[in-house]
């Protein structure tokens, strides 16, 4: 199961691990929510994600789309592997636009598999 | 690439689904139209079709798809079962156990088995009438195929190798368990993706995103040598729930245009998207945008229109189906419960717990002997708990006797038929549990039974009307426990034994003398004697050479006894006593001697000072026991030991059946638990000695066979009578 | 992390053949021989697919499916039915369960495992 960590209030700083699928995709799109509200700078912690599936790419699309129109920063940091192949499969990581480390391919563009 | 063993449980697994299939078939062809039981039938074949499918034996998918569509027509109501139609199954099932044995024999089934398959193929099909079985379908379920016209016109062609997929996926396809990304990396099993472009533009305002619902299409070039219909399998799960074109390589420009007039985003946005995945160059883009605005083609389609136009919201779904929601059915099978065994694996158990018991016997003795109390009380926890061990290793082995009797449906409607007979097979006691290895072995001395009750006991139907008995003759089966032992009774409500005809033929034959003064019983049971055979006319079931006689022999080989009631006019009961083990016994040990025997401890009514509770009528063969004439025997005469009488003897008292007797012996050891270990051919004319065991001191025992015994005591007093009888004369 | 699926069949033989297979390509395989016995094995533990046969003993693959849907650790599992059955009545009652998947029986392990990877990954 997902389970969200707000660590600290002030940097605003989420660490999500475990499943970031379908089955979490309820309670995290509101945990994801609440947590952009009360800060205008939010790190996400994607290290400890163990399954990611597309529902959990398209809720990533949708804070990250949210920070957008309220104008406020959004980071992903710590990307597991599980994260990375799939925005690496998406194509989308570019849209993203954080610092990835991909060790097998150096650009963010989207690339075949 | 399936390997051997697995073939093996494929055949224990269809042969018992065909017994259970042959069970309610012949339930049905009594009449029956129970639908529990039609699906029983219908599950049988359709778990046989199912596996015989994924081993790929063809020849028994074809077959048995042939009789599951009957079958499944009959489930639905649309044909009904008939007896006729039973008959026809039950051939059909015939034919399939012939089709498996040539499985498990790996061999090939001959031409006229392979053209009897096909015409009872025709016969089933007949039942379809019209809507001819389809055959099997092996590729899941078939994508709709959204093939568009491919002429190729050279000059129109765009010079892209790859395919291009468009993919937009429905709102339930997450709520469904698919995940887009799944099909994708299964694609690359057929190619490699070249170009894969997420589309997150229908992912709605926050507000109104449902995270789970999905929003997402994906644009792929592909580079592969897989053909159309491969790569569209791919998506065949997902195909009711998602838009989906695929473009070969070098398609017409205007599959392109249509395309883009398709797909719900704006134009140069796919114009765009097609361009980088490298499906399109941009020339060959512009000339198609320019070819639609020259044409007038509207080049905004709302998005909306495109969308329902395609299908993506899922057809109706059929909520009422959701309510009928039928109440589990609790069958009374409890097969998930169930493991297979190896009886092999079982008997080596038993092996083991004989061997405990001996063990612990031992331990027993050497404890008492030393008299430690603290000891003795913990051999006997021990004791109890080896007891219980054996006792749950010998229920492993026992089974229902049911599936026994079921077998006689079968037989008995056969021969019935063979007989032009109309019996009916009643059975009762079908639970009633015995121990495997007794199981085996009743098979065939109950089948000669059976077959002789209907062929010699039923009365053809004139004859049963004349005598006002229903025309329908009634063979029952029955079983129970008395004793420690299992009976098992074949009764018919024929026309019963003729005393005379017997009594003539046994006096006849020498088997009696002519002035000998037998009880009913007596009589009857001299149909049991080598030799004897009543049956005026030798028919085709009877007279196979295997006498009465035969089947007494092979029952008395487990240690058991068979008799026989009858009443002229009224019919006949056969009765079989068996064990319910050969395994273990619990066991009696007396004292001859110096040698020690043991008795089987069911058998044992009382124990009995000689001198203080009966006295010897002076004939040394009976006993005043209360007032009871007990016939008894000294082992000690019996087995021609030496030495002198002890001071006190000891009589057991036994009963087998209805019969008692008393065994005199010399001392009274107590009860002991044992395991019967069987004797060597050398001893095989012994018929009062049933096995021995091995006393936990490492002595022998010998285990007395009360029945034989008894049987032998009673011959040969029936010789001194007949000797009586023939100086008398 | 190998893919757990669940493996509801009558059949053993089909049962063993199939569980050997798709071990072989790395998913973790649990297998139940009716509905009754695979709500037992669910017992909350992660399922990444579900393939039942629909016609069974005790408890039939539609039931077994509609009762698995309902528990919320299953609510979005993908299904796969295994059937001979053609008729729509039992395709309708299984989409409403939430079953996108059927294979036709008989099928050749290769034909489940193709199918099997167009809905995860081992």
């Amino acid at each position: 199961m997902a389970n969200v960590k707000n660590k600290n209030q002030q940097s605003g700083r989420l660490v999500i691990e475990g499943e970031l699928t379908i089955y979490t995709a309820m309670e995290l799109k509101d945990k994801l929510l609440t947590g952009l509200s009360t800060t205008e700078e939010l790190e996400l912690d994607l290290s400890g994600v163990g399954e990611f599936d597309a529902a959990g790419l398209q809720l990533l699309v949708m804070i990250k789309q949210e920070a957008a129109d309220l104008g406020k920063v959004l980071r992903f940091t710590g990307h597991s592997p599980v994260v990375l192949d799939l925005l690496d499969l998406s194509g989308l990581a570019g849209f993203f636009g954080d610092p990835l480390l991909f060790v097998y391919k150096p650009t963010h563009e989207g690339k075949s598999t | 690439m399936i390997p051997d063993e697995y073939l093996q449980t494929f055949v224990v697994e269809c042969r018992e689904l065909l017994e259970q299939m042959e069970e309610a078939l012949l339930i049905v062809e009594q009449a029956a139209d129970d639908p529990e039981i039609i699906n029983a039938i219908f599950r049988a074949a359709h778990t046989i079709k199912g596996s015989a499918g994924m081993f790929g034996i063809d020849p028994i998918v074809v077959f048995t798809h042939a009789a599951e569509s009957v079958l499944d027509r009959v489930r639905s109501g649309d044909i009904a079962m008939s007896s006729v139609l039973a008959a026809l199954f039950i051939e059909a099932h015939d034919h399939l156990s012939v089709l498996i044995n040539h499985v498990a024999e790996d061999s090939h089934p001959a031409s006229e088995i392979d053209s009897h398959g096909k015409s009872l193929i025709k016969q089933l099909e007949a039942y379809l009438g019209e809507a001819v079985a389809d055959q099997p379908d092996h590729s899941g379920e078939m994508p709709v195929v959204h093939q568009s016209k491919l002429e190729r016109e050279q000059s129109d062609e765009v010079g892209t190798d790859l395919w291009h997929l468009s993919l937009r996926f429905g709102v339930d396809v997450f709520r469904n368990g698919m995940d887009p990304f799944s099909f994708v990396r299964c694609l690359s099993s057929l190619g490699s993706i070249v170009q894969l472009v997420t589309l997150i533009d229908a992912i709605p305002v926050t507000e109104e995103m449902d995270p789970e619902s999905c929003y997402l299409g994906f644009e792929i070039s592909f580079s592969s040598d897989a053909d159309k219909l491969a790569i569209e399998s791919v998506f065949n799960f997902v195909r009711s729930d998602c838009f989906i074109r695929i473009l070969p390589p070098r398609s017409k420009a205007s599959e392109y245009q249509r395309l883009i007039l398709e797909l719900p985003e704006q134009e140069m946005r796919l114009g765009e998207i097609l361009v980088k995945c490298g499906t399109l160059t941009p020339e060959e883009l512009e000339n198609i945008l320019r070819f639609q605005s020259e044409h007038g083609d509207a080049p905004q389609r709302p998005i909306g229109e495109v969308l329902v136009e395609q299908q993506l919201v899922s057809p109706p779904v059929v909520e009422a189906a959701l309510e009928k929601q039928k109440q589990i059915n609790d069958h009374k099978k409890s097969e998930a419960n169930l493991i297979r065994v190896d009886a092999e694996k079982l008997d080596e158990l038993i092996n083991l717990v004989g061997e405990l018991i001996i063990a612990g016997a031992g331990t027993n003795l050497i404890a008492r002997r030393a008299g430690m109390a603290d000891l003795m009380e913990s051999t006997a926890t021990l004791s109890r708990l080896v007891e219980e061990v054996r006792d749950s290793a010998l229920a492993l082995r026992m089974v229902q006797i049911g599936g026994t009797f079921n077998r006689f449906q079968r037989v008995v409607r056969d021969v019935s038929k063979e007989l032009g007979k109309d019996i009916d097979l009643v059975i009762s006691g079908a639970e009633t549990e015995l121990d495997k290895t007794v199981v085996e072995k009743i098979g065939d001395p109950l089948t000669h039974l059976v077959r002789n009750s209907m062929d010699h006991g039923i009365e053809p139907a004139e004859l049963r009307i004349a005598r006002g008995k229903p025309a329908k003759g009634t063979l029952r089966l029955n079983a129970y426990h008395d004793a420690g032992s299992i009976v098992i009774e074949v009764s018919d409500d024929g026309g019963g034994l003729n005393k005379e005809k017997i009594l003539g033929k046994a006096i006849e034959r020498g088997l009696v003398a002519e002035s000998a003064n037998l009880t009913d019983k007596e009589i009857y049971n001299l149909i049991f004697e080598a030799g004897f055979s009543t049956a005026d006319a030798v028919s085709n079931l009877s007279g196979r050479g295997v006498g009465m006689d035969v089947v007494r022999r092979n029952i008395q080989a487990l240690r058991g006894t068979i008799d026989l009631d009858s009443v002229e006019g009224q019919g006949s009961t056969i009765r079989i006593r068996l064990p319910l083990t050969l395994a273990i016994i619990d066991g009696f040990m007396v004292g001859v001697g110096k040698a020690a025997y043991v008795i089987p401890l069911d058998m044992v009514v009382e124990c009995i000072e000689l001198r203080a509770w009966a006295s010897d009528e002076g004939d040394g063969q009976y006993l005043n026991l209360r007032g009871e004439v007990l016939p008894y025997r000294r082992l000690r005469d019996h087995f021609d030991m030496e030495g002198e009488r002890v001071q006190r003897e000891n009589v057991v008292v036994v009963r087998y059946g209805e019969h008692k007797a008393g065994l005199v012996v010399d001392k009274l050891m107590g009860e002991f638990q044992t395991v019967i270990k069987p004797l060597g051919k050398l001893f095989k004319g012994e018929k009062s000695i049933g096995g021995f065991t091995i006393l936990g001191s490492g002595e022998v025992a010998l285990i007395v066979d009360v029945p034989g015994l008894m049987g032998q005591i009673e011959h040969e007093r029936g010789m001194g009578e007949m000797t009586v009888a023939m100086a008398a004369k | 992390m190998a893919k757990t699926i669940l493996f509801v069949e009558d059949s053993a033989s089909v049962r063993q053949v199939m569980k050997s297979t798709l071990t072989r390509e790395g998913y973790e395989v649990i297998v139940a021989c009716d509905g009754q016995d695979a709500l037992t094995k669910l017992d909350g533990c992660k399922i990444h697919l579900i393939i039942s046969d629909v016609n069974m003993p005790n408890m039939d693959g539609l039931t077994f499916v509609k009762t698995a849907k309902q528990l919320p650790a299953y609510k979005f599992t993908p299904i796969i039915m295994l059937t001979t059955e053609t008729q729509e009545a039992k395709m309708n009652e299984g989409k409403a369960a939430g079953v996108k998947a059927w294979i036709v029986k008989p099928f050749q392990p290769p034909q489940l495992l193709a199918a099997v990877s167009q809905l995860i990954q081992a």
